[in-house]
């Protein structure tokens, strides 16, 4: 029967979950990619010896420091009762899994802390060293002490439960809302991770160019992860294309009709495309010399695919016909929030890197064998 | 209490026998409310075929509830639809469903969001944090960030009217009589009758929330996210615009 409906009068609902929470799970995720990409480097250093991993794993800490620390600034911004988080704390919700991550980040980012300073613990000890003015706090913050392998291990593991955790929750929560179809998919959470590793692969690629010596053994194996990643969000966006085309699914088959008939959502889709297959076939072709371009796609790939979960999502009315309408605002809510945490995420940047600067690259001190023998290749 | 302004369904004969769709809510949701009255079961019937789309209900529950400028607690969507080159109306009264089952309450992080034991859903806005997350699980946007308390905000049935015997102001205000309030525990009730006799439909029964908002007459085709031409005419913008206008003035 040939029916047609026009809206004419409804209720536009804004959106709740604001570009803070962009923010929030962009950075915790570049954090928890960040900290497992570290893992290779000083936790498991033994299995994975070669120094490059390990000049990798410098810079991966840096990644997971940084976007670790900012991140629960954008989370408590996104409540517009932030004086109240105190109330997650005492009360006993696990049917929430908001509530359940209110325990898991303070775990996380405390084990963060801890692994960091382990990790970093040789470096301040010879700091500490140097005939300086800051030689005695350098020395404080070692605690006395050097490398230890064993503490950097135990810190490892127990920082990789939290960050499972961390990845677990943040995935979770916005997959259990039915309401939404775009988000009740098993597939998120494994997205939001593949995100996560392409985009803390693409920061360690950035940060290699601006705040380490360039170096090449590490711009390789950044580049060579970054396509795997890549390669593993092409994957699983191909099973979530393929379940709603299919129609196997009901959920899946729902949140594409939902924005399937729309031009913004159709560029969007070409956008992510794109996104990703260019900086891939990039990392894979061109290895050396290409890690800003592949690290500066992949860190924004990363930040849309939040963007448009997030926001994009909430734009799809639960009710009402066609799609509620969103401008960015200007100020807390809108720009000035993603500015304002962008600005926090480089002040602690330059902070740690002016407290402990990545080491010099390898081009200005003897190369170790394994790494001459990949920047070679 | 327990009729529309009109009386419409006043001394109409009740059936005993329990209707299917009023199955209770699991053991453990029932253990977790609390305050109100477990004699009771709130609950609401829209007679759409009566409802002439005149947002009475609307401005009711602002002034009665103090609902803030450009949010709504209740509204009554309106659609133009032409079958067979016939145009015609149809109005939609929305508001919160006050679910046996709802989604709202579990994902809740601090617990401002439960349900009393006569089954109305109420936010304490002392306790919520505002991180909107009941916003997003609610799958009948019934919920929104009330930008004056900063909390969590929808419709309670008026809670405080009905704990004085009274009925809910949007209820009290129609004028077709089209939404009919009262208790579902009682066989008696007129909303008793109607879920029993009249077939009424909810919204989104595929969520499994076993809604207490029922509505008779309702086309199936509204009963979901309404695939039709986006509205041409927003509360939000038009307040939005007028902001404007004023601020620029």
């Amino acid at each position: 029967m040939d029916t047609s409906i026009v809206e004419l009068i409804n209720v536009t609902r804004e959106v709740a979950w604001l570009p803070w929470a962009v923010q929030y799970f962009f950075l915790i995720g570049l954090s928890v990619g960040g900290l497992l990409l570290s893992l290779p480097g000083y936790a498991f250093a033994t299995t994975f010896a070669q120094e490059g991993w390990r000049r990798l794993g410098r810079l991966a800490l840096l990644v997971a420091l940084t976007c670790g620390l900012a991140a629960p600034v954008a989370l408590l911004s996104d409540l517009h009762q932030p004086g109240r988080f105190w109330h997650f704390y005492v009360v006993f919700r696990p049917s929430s899994w908001m509530w359940w991550g209110s325990v898991f980040i303070p775990f996380y980012v405390t084990g963060l802390l801890v692994y960091a300073w382990a990790c970093l613990r040789e470096e301040l000890q010879e700091h500490g060293r140097v005939d300086s003015r800051l030689a005695a706090l350098y020395r404080l913050a070692a605690l006395g002490g050097g490398r230890d392998d064993r503490l950097i291990r135990a810190t490892g593991l127990v920082v990789l439960g939290g960050a499972a955790l961390v990845a677990l929750y943040t995935g979770v929560e916005v997959a259990v809302v039915k309401a939404r179809p775009l988000w009740h998919t098993p597939i998120l959470p494994l997205q939001f991770l593949t995100t996560a590793l392409a985009g803390a692969a693409g920061l360690v690629l950035v940060l290699n160019r601006f705040a380490a010596g360039n170096d090449r053994g590490v711009e390789r194996l950044a580049n060579r992860l970054l396509a795997g990643f890549l390669g593993a969000v092409m994957l699983f966006g191909g099973l979530w294309l393929a379940l709603g085309l299919s129609g196997i699914e009901r959920t899946h088959a729902e949140a594409l009709e939902s924005v399937a008939n729309s031009e913004a959502w159709r560029v969007t889709a070409l956008w992510a495309v794109l996104a990703t297959v260019v900086p891939f076939a990039i990392a894979v072709a061109r290895p050396v010399g290409s890690g800003l371009l592949t690290g500066l796609i992949a860190v924004h790939g990363a930040w849309m695919f939040r963007w448009t979960v997030f926001i994009g999502g909430q734009t799809v009315p639960k009710t009402g016909a066609g799609f509620y309408e969103y401008a960015l605002p200007a100020g807390p809510d809108g720009l000035l929030g993603i500015v304002g945490t962008a600005g926090l995420w480089l002040f602690l940047l330059l902070v740690i890197t002016a407290f402990l600067p990545v080491p010099p690259d390898p081009a200005s001190r003897p190369m170790s064998r394994p790494l001459r023998a990949m920047a070679a290749e | 209490m327990d009729r529309s302004r009109r009386n419409f369904c006043l001394g109409a004969g009740a059936v005993a026998a329990g209707a299917a769709s009023l199955e209770p809510a699991p053991a453990a949701a029932i253990q977790a409310r609390r305050g109100g009255d477990p004699a009771h079961r709130w609950g609401m019937v829209v007679d759409v075929r009566k409802c002439v789309g005149c947002q009475a209900c609307t401005v009711a529950c602002i002034m009665e509830n103090d609902v803030p400028e450009n949010s709504f607690r209740t509204i009554v969507s309106t659609y133009e639809v032409t079958e067979r080159g016939k145009a015609g109306s149809t109005m939609l009264p929305r508001l919160c469903n006050h679910c046996e089952d709802a989604p709202c309450i579990p994902v809740c992080p601090t617990g401002a969001t439960f349900q009393r034991r006569d089954g109305i859903v109420v936010v304490d806005n002392s306790v919520c944090v505002g991180c909107a997350y009941c916003v997003q699980a609610c799958p009948y946007d019934a919920r929104f960030i009330n930008h004056e308390t900063q909390t969590a905000d929808k419709c309670t049935f008026c809670v405080h009217r009905v704990d004085a015997g009274l009925l809910p102001a949007c209820v009290e205000t129609c004028v077709g009589g089209a939404r009919i309030f009262g208790d579902l525990n009682d066989p008696d009730s007129s909303v008793s009758r109607l879920v029993r006799e009249a077939d009424p439909k909810v919204l989104k029964p595929e969520q499994g929330t076993r809604p207490r908002v029922f509505y008779v007459g309702l086309d199936p085709k509204f009963q979901g996210k309404v695939d039709g031409t986006p509205t041409l005419w927003r509360p939000s913008a038009h307040a939005d615009r007028a902001h404007a206008e004023k601020e620029h003035a």
